[in-house]
């Protein structure tokens, strides 16, 4: 039962990252609720279904927008680890802006990857237009989106588990 | 070691994305990829109309100012446009008439088109992908060319399922049309860039601010004379072999919800993956 409400879940994020998420464009970036989604997994259930979570959005992702499987796997792939290297790192930040960091660093490394399939072959690379118009707005989009989905749950009282495998019995 | 954990997932990770891809190319995933389509193309529909409501009343909150300009300017433009279209009812007439008397056909432009409702838009800065609610089931076949409602160019079918499409549009920094401007006849390629931009590359002759773009029609894979854009900037210096000509799309891509594919007209690389 929980497997099939979890499944269901993440069919309904990956169609509203499609459906709804183009629709609130910041320049040329665009809300990565998937990303988001897949840490507040990680953060308020524990990292292991996020684990398994990524592999699945990333086909069901691929499947909604046509692109290749494979590399939407890739690109998802920097946010779970990210966020335990920056708790390993021991910084004297609290466990919200470490989230932040992880998601803000997760959305560049995946709005990157993304950005190669098309630059592979045959687009431009252009420098300015993936920092100024693509990272610096996806940064933005993806802080406040996480703050959003983050701080109710935290008001209301959820405790943000660590990102070490031990607790979830990995 | 718990890292030792996360480098096991990645490395499973990353063996399942080279599986993938290669899974993926070879096309394995299609069949469960139209499944998936056909049974969330509704709940994309319904998402969509939902939200696109709010999407739209926030970005237009923003611009009353320029939306004011931008419709005084419109005001006058269909005034212009009406004239011209008395002109062409009559223009058309004559040619009708020509055409009956020569026995010649009417182009591929003015044949069956079947219209589409945009369900969802992929769109990044280097990526500019829709799907529709039509699909194989309807006739339409990767490679037919997307027109707008009002029969400007808006790009080709990439991937057909029996109920949905996509569509790579114009802009998609992969796509390449043969064409050329109106009046001047100066041949290039209309290429889409990074950040949705369109340019108009290779392009030797005179282009000016201002010039219509239509299709060229050669290489065959467009009709000729479907309309693109209209020049919205001349760079470089007139001695350049080559200026770097930016175009404005006539349709706006990003509201559009209604597409017709063009049925009748078969593109040269339709044909090519049709012989033996």
């Amino acid at each position: 039962m929980k497997v099939a409400i979890g499944g269901a879940a993440l069919v309904l994020l990956v169609l509203t990252q499609v459906a709804v998420a183009p629709l609130f464009p910041l320049r040329a970036a665009i809300p990565d609720l998937i990303l988001v989604g897949v840490m507040v997994i990680a953060l308020y259930w524990s990292p292991r279904p996020a684990m398994v979570a990524v592999p699945v959005v990333a086909v069901l992702f691929s499947f909604a927008s046509d692109r290749a499987p494979g590399l939407v796997l890739l690109a998802y792939l920097p946010l779970l680890p990210a966020a335990y290297v920056l708790e390993q790192a021991r910084l004297p930040i609290n466990r919200y802006t470490q989230a932040a960091v992880a998601t803000v660093v997760g959305g560049m490394a995946a709005r990157l990857i993304l950005a190669i399939g098309p630059m592979t072959q045959g687009a431009e690379f252009t420098f300015g237009v993936i920092t100024k118009d693509l990272l610096l707005p996806g940064t933005v989009l993806d802080w406040s989106l996480l703050t959003l989905a983050y701080l109710p749950l935290r008001l209301a009282g959820l405790e943000a588990s660590r990102m070490t495998l031990y607790r979830s019995n990995y | 070691m718990i890292s030792s954990r996360y480098s096991v997932w990645a490395a499973i990770m990353v063996t399942l994305a080279l599986g993938l891809t290669i899974v993926g190319q070879a096309g394995l995933l299609d069949p469960f990829q139209g499944i998936f389509l056909k049974v969330t193309t509704p709940v994309d529909s319904a998402l969509n109309g939902i939200f696109r409501p709010v999407a739209d009343f926030l970005a237009n909150a923003g611009n009353v100012n320029s939306l004011e300009d931008e419709n005084r300017r419109l005001r006058l433009e269909n005034e212009d446009l009406q004239n011209r279209v008395t002109q062409l009812k009559q223009d058309a007439d004559r040619v009708k008439e020509l055409e009956q008397a020569l026995k010649i056909n009417q182009g591929a432009t003015s044949g069956i088109r079947v219209a589409a409702n945009v369900v969802n838009r992929d769109s990044s800065a280097f990526t500019d992908v829709i799907s529709i609610d039509r699909g194989a089931n309807d006739g339409i076949k990767a490679g037919m060319v997307v027109l707008s409602s009002q029969g400007s160019l808006v790009g080709t079918v990439t991937k057909t399922f029996g109920t949905s499409a996509f569509i790579r549009l114009i802009t998609d920094s992969k796509s390449k049309v043969a064409a050329q401007v109106v009046d001047s006849k100066a041949d290039g390629i209309i290429q889409g860039e990074a950040n949705r931009v369109l340019s108009f590359g290779l392009a030797q002759g005179d282009v000016k601010v201002g010039d219509t773009i239509v299709t060229s029609g050669i290489g065959g894979n467009y009709p000729a004379g479907l309309p693109i854009g209209k020049v919205s900037e001349v760079g470089g210096a007139p001695q350049d072999l080559f200026r770097k000509v930016k175009v404005e799309p006539i349709v706006r891509l990003s509201t559009a919800r209604t597409v017709l594919v063009l049925t009748s007209f078969t593109p040269q690389r339709i044909n090519i993956e049709a012989q033996p």
